[in-house]
């Protein structure tokens, strides 16, 4: 038996015919049998990225000519953002909406010129909102604007980011979380610095009266 | 990973972030598991880890290799995420502590994943049925419906597989 043969077979029973131990391949076999090791991330986790980048797309000023022509050309029409999510993923599929699936948002009293529509709709991995908001300044550099979903028990889920430095309205959102129980849609400004829990600026706010089932 | 790739990535190109998220999706979301231990939190830290890493994507540079990048950005983030749901008020005049948290063994499940996901299905599942499950090798043969030899070939070579894998690792 070779030396690789001898260690493929400890790593693979924490023995071999040499008989000597190797912490690291003890290391090693320990976390082969951990939960973590092998967890699976669940499906919208893919659905909810790709998504929230194409939010992040429409949203960001030119970085250099490169992004911006590759993201203009890919991503220019709004109402094929997240048909895109779906093209890529095979998952995602924009269900025609009507005027029951618009809200009125109004701005805090952080932003009390800002006010909008968010418009929303179901897909086969959660629900896409759409903002049209006017009144609200670009983020200030170092800060973004967040998009959340908000439960009557008071658990918020980010559903996407912006900045509005450019000319990106309107700003596709997504959310992996029914809008049945989370039928608050906030807007935040976040720092940069900060963590990925909701700020307490909260600069906008609507709400769904009765959503429709997915 | 493909250069190329990881040059639109940096460019923003959403293929590439696809592609980008099908190699290392999974070793992120390990990560975040171990050590935040929930998989509504880990989905968070992953989906988080990758918008970061997008917005970052400028400052990648393309020669130097992406795993441990985007490896420093997900435990930053999953940390980060653990910190702000481990806060525990003990008393109204000591403000908060924080819950021990393990990161001894972060960096092998990110590399033992990574490893994992590039193995051959077949060789993956006998993989997992024995350091998972906790099957032997005649338990995985009936559970698979595969005469036991085969098992044993399968385990041989993906053990292989994965020590070539993980010799980095493996010499620390």
């Amino acid at each position: 038996m070779t030396t690789e043969d001898s260690r493929a077979q400890y790593l693979a029973t924490g023995s071999s015919d040499v008989g000597e131990s190797n912490e690291r391949l003890d290391l090693i076999r320990g976390v082969l049998g951990s939960e973590a090791t092998w967890a699976e991330p669940p499906p919208q986790v893919g659905d909810g990225i790709l998504a929230s980048l194409a939010g992040e797309a429409i949203s960001q000023p030119p970085a250099d000519e490169a992004r911006t022509g590759r993201w203009a050309v890919a991503l220019a029409a709004v109402g094929g953002l997240v048909a895109l999510a779906g093209l890529v993923l095979g998952t995602i599929s924009v269900v025609k909406t009507d005027q029951d699936n618009i809200v009125a948002m109004s701005g805090t009293e952080l932003e009390t010129a800002a006010s909008g529509e968010a418009e929303f709709g179901p897909t086969d991995a959660g629900w896409w909102v759409r903002l049209e908001v006017t009144g609200l300044p670009p983020a200030p550099e170092g800060s973004y604007y967040q998009g959340w979903v908000w439960s009557d028990d008071g658990e918020g889920v980010s559903i996407g980011t912006f900045h509005l430095r450019g000319d990106e309205m309107p700003i596709v959102l997504w959310s992996g979380v029914p809008l049945a129980d989370y039928p608050s849609i906030w807007v935040t400004l976040e720092s940069e610095a900060d963590g990925p829990e909701a700020s307490d600026q909260i600069v906008m706010k609507g709400r769904i009266p009765d959503v429709p089932e997915a | 990973m493909d250069r190329e790739v990881l040059e639109r990535f940096r460019l923003g190109d959403e293929a590439a972030v696809k592609a980008v998220y099908d190699r290392f999706g999974g070793p992120i979301f390990a990560l975040s598991m171990s050590i935040l231990g929930e998989h509504g939190l880990a989905a968070d830290a992953t989906q988080q880890t990758f918008i970061k890493a997008w917005r970052a994507a400028s400052t990648y540079d393309a020669d130097r290799s992406f795993g441990p990048w985007i490896y420093a950005i997900a435990r930053r983030t999953a940390i980060d995420l653990y910190r702000k749901r481990a806060r525990v008020v003990v008393s109204d005049e000591v403000d908060v502590v924080y819950l021990p948290i393990g990161l001894e063994t972060v960096w092998e499940v990110f590399e033992v994943r990574s490893a994992l996901d590039r193995l051959p299905d077949e060789e993956r599942e006998v993989v997992k049925m024995s350091h998972f499950d906790g099957l032997t090798h005649v338990e995985i043969a009936e559970r698979l419906d595969i005469p036991v030899g085969t098992v044993k070939s399968r385990s041989h070579r993906a053990h292989q597989r994965l020590l070539a894998m993980l010799k980095h690792v493996e010499e620390v």
